[in-house]
């Protein structure tokens, strides 16, 4: 026995150890009971590799079933992020891979830092590699760990550039968005519908991804499957589009502004006859942009919807560098040259005269002609106001208000004892103003013309199936408070609502503004009696995979097979969203005036007055497709006559169901409404009327990366359709 | 109490062969801790488990046999097996009369691998015989135990003089230095840890611990500031401080112990199931089956897997204790107390970088680490306590 004191000795040692070997117990215990939890979700994180399955986006048809947006498959080399971590690793597998993806080890470091592909995810290298290539990677899984083949589909676009504002295309998910698509289980990286009904169909086309799960050793090295569930294919949808008749409008369109861009304005003159030297040189129509809708006017269908400056859609699935882009898609602050903007739905238009249809019903609705539509106004050129005493109109204040100036004459065109039907068939603003006025002071200043036109969808957005549509305008107080408070006009205009804006609303101008769908509705409304319908630009979402006919055409004969199970949702039945009362003579007046301006006859006072369509519509197959319409000059800027901008809105009175169809075209900066907008919306009946042979719908060429146009030109192959007669008045 | 006075009372046989000895309680033979062996047999099977389990995702990936090196480690035991019994059977007082020869030879050993031996991960620390190498700094531990012991049990009685402590440590530090050179500062430890205890079993005064312990410190801090291929022991250091560091000099450090910690931890209460293991299976775990063998126990067999592992290095300090607290005489005792701190600290000391409580080193897990150098030196410490045992009465 050893002595005490080494004893003693012995037995603290061997405390000690208790105390070593106690520490590495509870130690123990604290990792495998109280971390174990924890551990094991982080290591089921390192140790697996999800990688998601994106599913196929559902296609997009056009009402004939053409496939307008289609899906090509490609495969993605990817790399696991953990085997490049070390940069000495990194370097020698961007060396090693550098030659099988033929991109340069330059390349591929600058996609490792590429901020858009997220720290989480695999590393993708290079898209759209051969399938002899995607072998090769496989096959040396040991010379190349981590690197997994991924089934990417990419959007095509057959027709480019046909359709694309309402088509839309694919991009990034915007950052302001990221949350929102994170919220409902995207991937950042994803890419979603960056406009149109790619856009706002984008859950619905995009399917549910799936994933697969490998576990994978530390060097990132694919072990075993764990888990593969396969994605589910989006659904497809149908537009109510067609595509032969959307060619035909961005090609009527387009070729109308082209001629309108070869046209003089006119010399302003002073007062003395002289030329104003201000402006010494005549001026051409700038013609920067426009638009033309047609919708089904019974059930909202849209048929075509043009917006002009174009765009290939395929730009941005192209991979061009960022400053190709900008070159192609330049950003300015001028809004003539927004190509991005689908001006159907987006456009804050000033109407013009095409507006007063809705001022007429407003007063023959209201009850404010005395004797209805049989009331007569005597048009002697201009109107004074009632409700404001001589003594201030002589201080300053602006009192009368003149008719446009007939070219006939030189001077305010009078048009003499006028009715709702005739003042509507030669445009008498004399006649607008006069009701303007009084369906405010003889009220009570109430807004009953606002509620009015309201009805018919002015003022609020149609909530049609597109991003990005603008409310419009209808002004009244608090809008010219709104406007005042953002500095658009003066603090003192701002602070009332006059009749001086009330007189400039009933003729369309002022702070009135809407966008062609929502003029081209109304319109509708007139044209089918008084419903008014949310118009749509798809026509039904369909079970995903659809099956074709043949390559590029879909098979949707069954959309005609009431209650077809292969349809999810349509959309051409709905029922109306509002009706107004068209009963008793408000309607009729305003239809057989708007016949006068497609037919004559105008007025005749002092000398024969044509109305604003006569000569245009001449040759129109009348007999064939019955139509009415209204003519629209918005004044523009400094109330230039290069600035005024042309708008014409029309419906069908044909009783056929294909014909139902009503139309606004707005051409920016292009004249009168009877010069270019009206010569548009004639090509649009005469076309659906079956009396213009359309261009063959063909795939569009591969899309020329050298070019710096958003869209190659079209125009029409016969433009007869677009010749207008004269017209005598600016309306 | 005087030793030789029991000696002569109760005089020993060194054989029990002959003469009808045999059968008698002071036979050897029948002296034999029974249960330090059995525990020491249980741990090496699962040992041999164990490095199975942590090389065969690894044999399989390189298309090599998976018995490769459960059949080496299996070999080792065989050669540690003799080994532990020709120690047994020549007893400790043989040695301590051969311990002055071991020690030069082992400091020769000690010369020639820094010249010699072949270089892995920067430091020279074996010599290689193609599939085996040699350790000579595993062979240096029980060698420096039984001359220090030896030498400790020659000092006044019941205390340690300043004379003898000196010369310790001129023992102790040639070859430790030897041993810091080469670099293996783990090893370096152990044997330091054997020196402390027997120094601090010998009575000697605290201070004296407190100095060599603060030399040893001192070298090792001083030799890695200076020697650059030291620094990667002190970055072990710097990652044990912060194992959650995202340094990329300490990357490999962290992610290692990190790996390890997540092994164990996620094995859970019973484990993950026998060659389940995903990260062992996944080789997240470098040098897992050398180095953190106990991961590998952890992931696979759970708190109940790693309790029993440590239980029966429990039952084996505490048969080593005991056979100390029985020694017959001061080299005895000095020599079993010494096996055992140096037992307990290389126990602690693997297990505990495998959990996070302690720095990485490259000591092996006795037993059951792969390798065979440390399974012969950790014979022979048991071989040592074995004829302590066997030769108490």
């Amino acid at each position: 026995m050893p002595p005490n004191n080494q004893s003693r000795r012995l037995l603290s040692l061997g405390i000690v150890a208790l105390v070593l070997m106690g520490t590495l117990t509870a130690r123990m215990w604290f990792l495998q009971a109280v971390k174990a939890e924890t551990n094991e979700q982080i290591v089921l994180s390192v140790r697996t590799r999800t990688i998601r399955l994106y599913p196929e986006r559902g296609r997009i048809f056009d009402v004939k079933g053409r496939v307008v947006a289609d899906n090509k498959r490609v495969l993605t080399a990817t790399i696991d992020r953990q085997v490049i971590r070390d940069p000495e690793d990194r370097l020698l597998m961007f060396q090693r891979l550098s030659g099988p993806l033929q991109i340069s080890v330059e390349g591929l470091f600058k996609r490792y830092e590429d901020k858009r592909f997220g720290p989480l995810e695999a590393l993708p290298l290079k898209e759209d590699i051969s399938e002899e290539t995607a072998q090769f990677l496989v096959e040396r899984s040991e010379d190349y760990p981590g690197i997994y083949i991924r089934e990417d589909w990419k959007r095509n676009y057959p027709f480019g550039a046909i359709g694309s504002h309402v088509i839309g295309y694919m991009g990034a998910i915007l950052e302001k968005n990221l949350a929102y698509y994170r919220s409902i289980g995207y991937d950042p990286n994803e890419r979603v519908g960056g406009y149109g009904v790619e856009q706002s169909y984008e859950t619905i086309l995009r399917g549910t991804p799936g994933y697969v799960r490998y576990e994978v050793n530390a060097q990132g090295k694919l072990l075993r499957l764990e888990e593969r569930v396969e994605p589910i294919v989006g659904n497809d949808i149908v537009l109510s589009v067609d595509m032969e008749m959307q060619q035909f409008a961005e090609q009527a369109l387009e070729t109308q502004l082209a001629m309108r861009r070869r046209v003089e304005a006119g010399i302003i003159k002073l007062e003395d006859g002289t030329p104003d030297p201000a402006h010494p040189e005549p001026m051409y129509y700038k013609a920067p942009a426009g638009s033309v809708v047609m919708v089904n006017q019974d059930n909202g269908q849209v048929l075509a919807m043009a917006s002009y400056p174009r765009f290939d859609s395929r730009w941005f699935t192209a991979g061009v560098s960022t400053e190709k882009f900008a070159q192609v898609f330049p950003k300015s602050d001028d809004p003539d040259l927004s190509i991005l903007v689908n001006r159907a739905v987006s456009g804050r238009y000033n109407l013009g005269s095409s507006f007063k249809p809705f001022v007429a019903y407003a007063a023959l609705d209201a009850g404010q002609l005395p004797g209805g539509a049989e009331y007569k106004y005597q048009d002697l050129g201009s109107y004074k106001l009632e409700s404001i005493p001589n003594g201030r109109c002589q201080d300053g204040v602006k009192c009368v208000f003149r008719n446009a100036i007939c070219a006939s004459t030189g001077s305010p065109c009078q048009y003499g004892p006028v009715n709702v039907e005739s003042a509507l068939a030669v445009s008498s603003d004399a006649f607008f103003y006069k009701i303007g006025e009084q369906i405010l002071t003889e009220r009570g200043y109430q807004p009953i013309l606002e509620n009015e036109v309201r009805k018919f969808g002015f003022g609020s957005p149609t909530n049609i199936d597109l991003p990005y549509e603008y409310a419009g305008t209808i002004p009244n107080k608090a809008l010219k408070k709104r406007m005042a408070d953002i500095g658009a006009i003066s603090k003192e205009s701002g602070k009332a609502y006059y009749v001086g804006d009330q007189i400039l609303f009933s003729i369309g101008q002022g702070l009135l503004s809407a966008t062609p769908i929502q003029v081209a509705s109304a319109y509708g409304v007139l044209g089918n009696g008084g419903n008014v319908m949310q118009p749509h630009v798809v026509k039904a979402v369909l079970a995903p995979g659809t099956p074709d006919i043949k390559p590029g055409v879909a098979d949707i004969s069954f959309m005609n097979i009431p209650g077809s199970s292969q349809v999810v949702e349509r959309f051409d039945d709905e029922a109306p969203t509002n009706t107004l009362d068209m009963t008793g003579d408000r309607r009729d007046p305003i239809v057989r005036g708007l016949q006068r301006v497609i037919r004559g006859p105008g007025v005749n006072f002092g000398s024969y007055h044509k109305t604003t369509g006569e000569l245009l519509f001449r040759g129109y197959p009348y007999a064939e497709l019955p139509i009415a319409g209204k003519t629209g000059t918005a004044q523009g800027l400094g109330n230039l006559p290069w600035n005024d901008s042309s708008a014409f809105g029309a419906f069908s009175l044909s009783p056929r169901s294909e014909y139902k169809y009503s139309a606004f075209a707005y051409l920016e900066k292009s004249g009168y409404g009877s010069q270019a907008a009206a010569p548009v919306v004639k090509c649009m009946y005469v076309a659906l009327a079956g009396k213009y042979r359309f261009d063959p719908i063909n795939a569009a060429d591969p899309l020329n990366t050298n070019s710096s146009l958003a869209a190659q030109p079209t125009y029409l192959r016969n433009p007869s359709c677009l010749v207008s007669g004269r017209s005598e008045s600016r309306d | 109490m005087d030793f030789s006075v029991v000696n002569r009372v109760l005089p020993r046989k060194p054989s029990s062969n002959s003469l009808g000895l045999r059968g008698s309680y002071a036979d050897p033979i029948r002296n034999i801790d029974w249960i330090l062996l059995s525990a020491v047999i249980a741990q090496v099977i699962i040992g041999l488990f164990t490095v199975f389990s942590a090389t065969r995702q690894r044999l399989l990936d390189q298309n090599m046999d998976v018995f490769v090196y459960v059949q080496r480690q299996v070999f080792f035991v065989i050669i540690a097996a003799a080994v532990m019994a020709v120690v047994m059977s020549l007893g400790h007082d043989w040695l301590r009369a051969q311990s002055g020869f071991l020690y030069g030879g082992v400091l020769l050993l000690l010369i020639m691998v820094l010249g010699a031996g072949a270089v892995t991960g920067g430091a020279r620390l074996a010599f290689d015989f193609g599939p085996f190498s040699v350790q000579p700094a595993e062979l240096a531990k029980p060698v420096l135990l039984i001359l220090v012991s030896s030498y400790l049990s020659e000092s006044v009685p019941d205390k340690i003089d300043w004379h003898h402590f000196v010369m310790t440590l001129y023992i102790v530090l040639i070859p430790c230095g030897l041993i810091l050179m080469q670099p293996d500062l783990g090893s370096a430890s152990v044997i330091l840890a054997g020196v402390a205890g027997v120094l601090y079993i010998g009575n000697a005064r605290r201070r004296y611990l407190a100095l060599i312990g603060g030399m040893f410190v001192a070298t090792a801090l001083g030799l890695m500031v200076a020697v650059p291929s030291l620094r990667y022991q002190g970055d072990r250091f710097v990652a044990w401080f912060l194992q959650n560091s995202n340094n990329k000099n300490l990357e490999k450090i962290v992610l290692q112990v990190r790996y390890a910690k997540r092994a164990v931890s996620t094995g859970g209460f019973f484990g993950k199931g026998y060659l389940h293991g995903p990260l062992t299976n996944g080789k997240y775990v470098p040098v897992q089956f050398t180095d953190f063998p106990f991961s590998a126990i952890g992931e696979q067999f759970g708190m109940i897997g790693g309790a029993v592992v440590l239980g029966i290095f429990g039952v084996i300090l505490w048969r080593i204790w005991r056979t100390a607290q029985m020694a017959r005489d001061r080299f005895s005792f000095f020599l079993a107390s010494g096996a055992f701190t140096m037992v307990v600290w290389q126990v602690f000391q693997n297990i505990g970088m495998t959990l996070g409580v302690t720095p990485v080193s490259g000591l092996p897990l006795p037993f059951i680490s792969y390798g065979g150098s440390h399974l012969i030196s950790s014979a022979i410490l048991i071989g040592l306590v074995q004829s302590i045992h066997m030769r108490r009465l």
